[in-house]
């Protein structure tokens, strides 16, 4: 029994679609599970709506063009605000990482405002700017901001010392060591760090457009569920997770791969 | 001048002179804000609606905690003692979901590791229950829960165990076969094998998955509190804020940042430095 299975898997092995197969068969599982439950409880309509409801509620979003228009300003405004933390975080890394004093000056305060969540803020920039897209803008720039600094200041700092000084050998200016050395050699924790702050940025997409009422997914599930729709709720929260997914894995990561493959520094 | 280059000398001995220089420097932009924001209250550039002024931040710790009677009052959660009310509802929330949470995500994870067959399946769940962080839960939570202190449990735990899960599923799949197979031809019992391969071996990633575990739960924990609780910091802060009371805010803020810095630095980091020296399969050359 046990040798037939597992030549049976070894012939599995031999097809490429053996992982979507696989995959499928996990969501059809998952679907059948969540369809008993909501069959079996009462209210499900209110409590856990069947996956064919979900279903029909993103045919009538997608007819009404909310959900099309919902995901992309809430896409519009990951991309501006990680993008503007990146653009600010990675130059701020570098430049605090190339000297220690100044890495010594600034990391205990950046340590500090890195815990101070950008959710936990959010309810003084609420007042400082109102609801507006600025409010939900500066929370995303302000978590995306801290993890980039802080890898990129990592990782100018673990580029090796000798090669500085071989290039200031060899006659480099201070520019030079940082076009050449610094900013290549930081290059794989740069990826990392973009990784983490997207990610993190996210994170307060969502928050930022439930808690500052602005148009997007996260607003959407808000309102669904004051206005009682459960099925939007959670194709709302499906829509979040595979779109987050499809971003990391099939963007984000291969990405990171790449740049650590290109520039790491692995010393054989 | 000879007793003060003494006593600088003897201060540089005893606590080493890098950390004294680190700890001068790192203070510098702490007194630059600490005296900007004093010096905003003292000549009016911003309104006291914008950022209230640094004294009254300070004294409204005290006024949320005015009527308090006693410490018997604190510690029932009295609603007369705000303040502690808020900080401790929050903590003991952190602390509940931590010892539901950390014990059953671990345990799960070494179980569904251990099979290659159980992981290979769970895996996409697993990866789809993080992508779903913690907040997008909050809408769901209320419906299913209501507001309360049932729906903030339910976002920490659910943030804490998933994340834990796919964390130690993920490094009791790196340990090596080989100490595996090497115990079971000794003769080992599968428990020997969790005991002494699995446990040991997954056992920095797994504290670490925990420190990043706590840390996503209490920014969640936050977050689930402003929309969906009724006590806490998160709820302070947020309702606070609505009735423009910014003193009380910028003092919420604060002390959400002060205890998590706190806990990750004094617990959880050494922590993971000891578990990492005790357990770590680091092969260093010598």
């Amino acid at each position: 029994m046990r040798n037939n299975l597992n030549r049976f898997r070894a012939f599995w092995r031999h097809f490429p679609a053996a992982g979507a197969i696989n995959l499928a068969l996990i969501i059809l599982c998952i679907l059948l599970i969540w369809e008993l439950i909501s069959s079996t409880i009462d209210n499900p309509s209110r409590y856990l709506p069947s996956p064919i409801l979900v279903a029909l509620s993103s045919v009538d979003m997608i007819y009404k063009g909310l959900l099309p228009s919902y995901f992309g300003d809430t896409l519009i405004r990951l991309i501006t605000g990680s993008s503007i933390g990146l653009a600010l975080g990675i130059p701020f890394g570098l430049i605090i990482g190339i000297n220690r004093t100044s890495a010594d000056i600034f990391y205990p305060v950046m340590n500090f405002f890195q815990s101070v969540s950008g959710i936990a803020i959010f309810p003084i920039v609420v007042i400082w700017w109102g609801n507006s897209d600025t409010t939900v803008l500066v929370v995303i720039l302000y978590t995306s901001f801290f993890p980039i600094a802080f890898t990129v200041l990592s990782g100018v700092r673990e580029v090796p010392m000798q090669y500085i000084h071989a290039a200031r050998t060899m006659g480099a200016t201070r520019f030079q060591v940082i076009r050449d050395v610094l900013l290549p050699g930081s290059m794989p924790h740069i990826a990392t760090g973009s990784r983490l702050s997207i990610g993190f940025a996210w994170r307060a997409v969502i928050a930022g457009e439930m808690l500052a009422g602005r148009e997007g997914l996260g607003w959407m599930i808000f309102t669904a569920q004051d206005a009682d729709k459960t099925s939007e709720v959670i194709l709302g929260m499906v829509m979040i997770g595979v779109s987050w997914i499809v971003l990391d894995h099939y963007l984000l990561r291969p990405l990171e791969a790449d740049t650590i493959e290109r520039w790491g520094l692995v010393q054989r | 001048m000879n007793i003060l280059q003494s006593i600088s000398i003897g201060v540089q001995r005893r606590f080493g002179r890098q950390r004294l220089r680190k700890i001068f420097l790192g203070s510098i932009p702490f007194a630059v804000i600490i005296f900007a924001w004093f010096m905003n209250g003292y000549m009016g550039w911003f309104p006291p609606v914008f950022i209230p002024p640094i004294g009254e931040v300070w004294a409204s710790f005290f006024l949320l905690q005015e009527d308090c009677p006693g410490i018997g009052a604190i510690v029932a959660l009295d609603q007369r003692c705000l303040m502690s009310t808020h900080i401790l509802s929050s903590l003991s929330r952190v602390i509940l979901a931590a010892v539901i949470g950390l014990p059953a995500g671990i345990a799960l994870g070494i179980v569904a590791g251990m099979s290659r067959p159980i992981s290979k399946f769970l895996e996409p769940i697993g990866i789809f229950a993080n992508s779903i962080s913690g907040i997008a839960w909050i809408p769901l939570a209320i419906v299913w829960f209501g507001v309360g202190w049932k729906t903030t449990l339910f976002i920490l735990l659910n943030t804490i165990f998933w994340l834990l899960f796919f964390n130690s599923m993920m490094c009791v799949r790196t340990v090596s076969r080989v100490y595996e197979q090497s115990v079971l031809t000794m003769g080992g019992s599968r428990w020997a094998v969790i005991r002494d391969v699995f446990l040991p071996g997954a056992m920095p990633s797994i504290i670490t998955g925990i420190r990043l575990a706590l840390g996503f739960g209490w920014r969640a924990l936050i977050a689930a509190e402003m929309v969906g609780g009724d006590s806490g910091l998160g709820f302070m802060i947020f309702s606070s804020a609505a009735e423009f009371r910014m003193e009380e805010v910028f003092l919420g803020v604060i002390i959400i940042s002060l205890i998590f810095l706190a806990t990750d630095r004094y617990l959880l980091a050494p922590l993971e430095k000891w578990t990492i020296l005790r357990w770590g399969l680091i092969w260093k050359p010598t």
